[in-house]
């Protein structure tokens, strides 16, 4: 019996790996070396063309401290956290809402709410550039019917920044709705039943009952969503390329553009290293104070 | 004064379904009544048309004297234990228990005071700091319970509160719901499917199919006296016995054999006895009816025996230790007084078996 | 029985609409807030389809022109001849396609040997593929634009630089798709795979006629995922592409962008007709799309 059971697993752990290998083999490349090749470039000076990469210890991670550019940049993508996290959470958490119902044509109006997830950054950035264009952009043309003047929007290097949280919070507003209309429609409609008949109003109900049973989703929104915001890029390449004056260069932006633009890939890999611990020191942080908060 | 009225109540669903057919029921302030019925038969639509959770199509809905149709489930004044429990997850027990008073701004020292009571009365004032996740199925049920009582409303609503305890809590709690409606004699209205529940608990009982009230009484009217096939054959277990026979001149026929006479009118009739009032005979002598057995079933203090009289299955109660091989032929004798009679086409019970007497 | 005069005509609603509303209107009141709403979320790209068809003059005009006086569609024929469109359709397909394709295959090996097969090192294998989860692209970037490279120099010129090679190579698998099938694939019982053993099917036998036909709905569910982010992808092919006939659409719209910046119309006409691949199939494999979100967020 043993032996058979040698023979079995033997034969086990081949097919196992055999399975596996194709899997393996690609992510061990394209997602396991990367990792260890970026960290000694950080401490290299590399141009990503010549083979020519000298060692220089952590003088990448010493310039990044002293970098006014990349100091801005971090000062820069946390406002757009801060504002497009909770933004981007209000609206969707609003909308789900308000889907959350079984009226006539619903799926419509859930289809209309989930499409902008469909919608590639490049083309929310075009459709904003048009959409606030200072001479012939609709949104002036609302703001100048109520009395306001046209405004800069994008080319303004104190709205610009704004521009784009308003820009991703409508893209992300599909994602958003989907989680949040998941998790409403989680609670049990006896809970609310019940709630109706103990006399809350549906407003009660919704504050009392429906909003601490989302903790769950709430938690990965905030996790999920402040990753990506961290690593803000696509949306600002194609509107402001990192300006006007530096105004939204995030630190994405700024990586790349080290890296690729002016060809100075140990720097750009020290910043990249930065920004990974970064993301994993607040997504650490935002675990814990979850698991003292949310009921699970 | 409670008292709860259904006047001519129709629910009708988009697609035609008909969930209750103009219901008329009236319940007594104070008083226990049950629906009972199988599923869809509209007792769970009652009960929801009656705590506001849905609208009528037709009809009106009173309690207290007042009618309730245009009012909100929180402005009824009324009370309900979900089947599930329903009680708010992320709350603690204590606050299960005070969600409902503190809806209606009752002072903090009030609510202390009702829960803490109510919490006494139920054995669960040691579980005031837990959360429901934290408890069995038997604790989570009183806390429902709990939070219906604590509100001291008109009416109690019950939609099937012990279906899911196992059998042992759910006979304890039947007899704990028994002592409180006595305790506190608040108008209640619960629905089950189970007829066991049913005949124990409830002062009067509603069997309900289709929509509609097939009958109301108390259990004895329910069991002794029931209205139609279906009330007969739902209520008792194992169910009433209904073979097809026929009268001929005031001579009961079943088939070919000739049984006894019986004082009801001609014609082809649903012939009814239960198995307690049917003896069994190892000889077939007249007056009986043949029947040859299928099989038997020993339950301890008494036997259950399934025989076949012509092609109808007739089940009947036989003493402890009674034994036939599958396949024997044995005489069934009816009891006079226990026999009942009902149309064949519509299963009402015949009018005229008044004259028999019990 | 007579039938009693109703008190007040009710709407039939669904069950579960607890309402004592006293509105006579033939439709719920929630259309009224509903369609404001669906109408503001949906402004962006409405404005866009009202532009791609103004003429330039009606464009730039403020305030602006609300509808077109007659719908120039020759902006889009306009568009589609000013950049090799053409080729940026074939490359976003022909990508995404083997992404896809690959993906499917490659992580439901992978995902089945995790969730069935005991070998050794597996544990230790998953806990360091899942890993590479938690690393940004941005980490990842620069290096894998030198492996690319040196693929292109040393294996085959079409997997390097600058070619549509490259931007499969580094998405062929990923860690994702292993740990959304794994988890699917613990769904189904073992039974029915223990019992086609017995028959004498073999392991990748189970895993093709067995696992998989009862996975479908996690397969299209990760396939509509991988699908958008490989469509939309923009940052990677940024990166590795600078030709124009390799570019796929979202590197091609901004190059686009670049040459015809104040030419509104035609911008947007390029844009509709970049979106309206992605919507299209969004609308019509929604339901995955939204089981792709709800699942993942759901299990944190």
């Amino acid at each position: 019996m043993p032996a058979l059971l040698r023979r079995l697993s033997r034969t086990d752990t081949v097919s196992g790996w055999a399975l596996v290998s194709p899997a393996a083999i690609l992510i061990g490349i394209f997602g396991l070396l990367p990792v260890l090749m970026s960290l000694q470039l950080s401490f290299q000076q590399s141009d990503l063309l010549t083979d020519e990469t000298p060692w220089v210890g952590f003088d990448n991670y010493k310039k990044l401290a002293d970098d006014p550019v990349f100091l801005e940049a971090i000062k820069h993508t946390i406002i757009y956290t801060a504002l497009f996290v909770p933004g981007t959470m209000l609206v969707g958490l609003f909308v789900a809402a308000a889907l959350n119902r079984s009226v006539r044509f619903i799926s419509v109006y859930r289809t209309a709410a989930y499409i902008t997830m469909a919608v590639s950054t490049i083309s929310q950035g075009i459709i904003f550039l048009w959409l606030t264009d200072r001479d012939y952009g609709l949104v002036n043309a609302a703001l100048n019917t109520v009395g306001i003047p046209s405004q800069g929007f994008l080319a303004s290097p104190s709205q610009a920044l704004y521009v784009i949280v308003a820009m991703t919070i409508w893209g992300w507003t599909g994602f958003s709705v989907i989680v949040y209309l998941a998790a409403l429609q989680g609670v049990p409609a006896e809970l609310h039943e019940a709630a109706a008949i103990d006399g809350a109003s549906a407003f009660t109900r919704f504050r009392t009952i429906t909003v601490p049973l989302l903790g769950p989703a709430n938690l990965f929104l905030i996790v999920w969503l402040t990753i990506n915001a961290l690593q803000l890029f696509d949306e600002v390449y194609v509107t402001t390329r990192g300006g006007p004056l530096r105004a939204t260069t995030v630190i994405v932006y700024y990586l790349w553009d080290r890296a690729f633009v002016q060809f100075d890939a140990g720097y750009a890999a020290a910043m990249a290293y930065a920004l990974f611990v970064v993301i994993l020191v607040i997504t650490a942080v935002q675990f814990r104070i979850a698991r003292r908060h949310v009921h699970s | 004064m409670a008292e709860i009225e259904f006047r001519d109540v129709t629910r009708r669903y988009a697609g035609g379904v008909l969930a209750l057919n103009g219901l008329n029921l009236t319940v007594a302030d104070g008083e226990f009544l049950i629906l009972v019925g199988p599923s869809g038969c509209g007792k769970s639509t009652a009960l929801r048309l009656l705590a506001g959770l849905d609208k009528p199509t037709s009809g009106e809905i009173r309690i207290g004297g007042k009618v309730v149709n245009g009012l909100a489930p929180g402005e009824r004044d009324i009370a309900m234990v979900f089947q599930n429990y329903a009680l708010y997850p992320h709350m603690s027990v204590y606050r299960n228990l005070a969600y409902g008073l503190r809806q209606r701004k009752t002072p903090r020292a009030e609510v202390d005071r009702r829960v803490r009571e109510t919490a006494e009365l139920l054995e669960i004032a040691a579980l005031l700091d837990r959360k429901p996740g934290q408890l069995s199925g038997g604790q989570r049920q009183r806390v429902a319970m709990g939070r219906a009582l604590v509100r001291e409303p008109q009416a109690f609503l019950l939609d099937e509160p012990l279906s899911n305890l196992d059998a042992k809590l759910r006979n304890q709690v039947r007899g704990d719901l028994k002592r409180l409606h006595r305790r506190l004699p608040v108008t209640s209205i619960y629905v089950t499917h189970d007829q066991v529940e049913a005949m124990t608990l409830g002062d009067r009982l509603c069997v309900m199919a289709g929509g509609e009230i097939q009958q109301i009484g108390t259990t004895d009217d329910i069991y002794n006296r029931p209205a139609n096939t279906f009330v007969a054959a739902f209520m008792g277990s194992p169910p009433m016995n209904l073979i097809p026979a026929e009268v001929r001149s005031g001579v009961l026929h079943v088939g070919e054999t000739v049984v006894t006479s019986v004082p009801t009118a001609q014609g082809p009739v649903t012939f009814g006895v239960r198995p307690e009032h049917l003896r069994v005979h190892s000889h077939y002598a007249q007056g009986m009816l043949p029947a040859r057995v299928d099989f038997v079933e020993p339950l301890g203090s008494h036997v259950l025996v399934t025989a076949l009289v012509d092609d109808a299955r007739v089940i009947v109660q036989a003493p402890a230790g009674t034994h036939y091989d599958p396949g024997t032929r044995i005489g069934l004798e009816p009891s006079p007084e226990r026999m009942y009679f009902f149309d064949r086409d519509t299963g009402d019970v015949r009018a005229d078996r008044e004259r028999i007497s019990l | 029985m007579s039938i009693d005069v109703p008190t007040r005509p009710t709407a039939v609603e669904p069950a579960g609409a607890e309402t004592t509303s006293r509105w006579r209107l033939p439709f719920s009141p929630w259309h009224l807030v509903l369609i404001p709403l669906t109408f503001i979320l949906l402004v962006p790209l409405l404005w866009m389809l009202v532009t791609s068809l103004e003429t330039e003059g009606e464009a730039n005009r403020f305030p602006p022109v609300l509808f077109p006086e007659s719908p120039r569609f020759s902006n889009y024929s306009e568009a589609w001849a000013s950049a090799p469109f053409g080729h940026f359709f074939m490359n976003s397909a022909l990508v995404t396609l083997v992404v896809l394709a690959s993906n499917l295959i490659v992580c439901s090996l992978a995902g089945y040997a995790f969730a069935r097969v005991r070998f050794l090192g597996r544990g230790a294998l998953f806990v360091t593929l899942m890993a590479t989860l938690m690393v940004p692209f941005q980490v990842t970037m620069i290096p894998v634009f030198l492996i690319v490279k040196w693929f292109g120099d040393n294996v085959w010129e079409g997997l390097g630089i600058d070619h549509i090679g490259a931007l499969m190579l580094p998405n062929l698998a990923t860690a994702f798709g292993i740990f959304f099938l794994r988890q699917f694939f613990m769904t189904v019982p073992v039974e029915l795979e223990e019992a086609a053993r017995v028959d004498g099917t073999s392991r990748i036998g189970v895993l093709f006629k067995i696992i998989l036909p009862l996975s479908l709905p996690a397969l299209s569910t990760l396939a509509a995922l991988t699908v958008l982010t490989s469509w939309n992808d923009f940052l990677w092919p940024l990166i590795v592409i600078t030709s124009q006939d390799q570019m796929t659409i979202p590197l091609g719209l901004s190059y686009f962008q670049g040459a015809h910046r104040v030419k509104w119309p035609l911008l947007m006409a390029a844009n509709v007709m970049s979106l309206l691949p992605m919507l299209l199939v969004f609308i019509g494999a929604q339901r995955y799309f939204v089981q792709s979100v709800a699942s993942t967020g759901l299990k944190g």
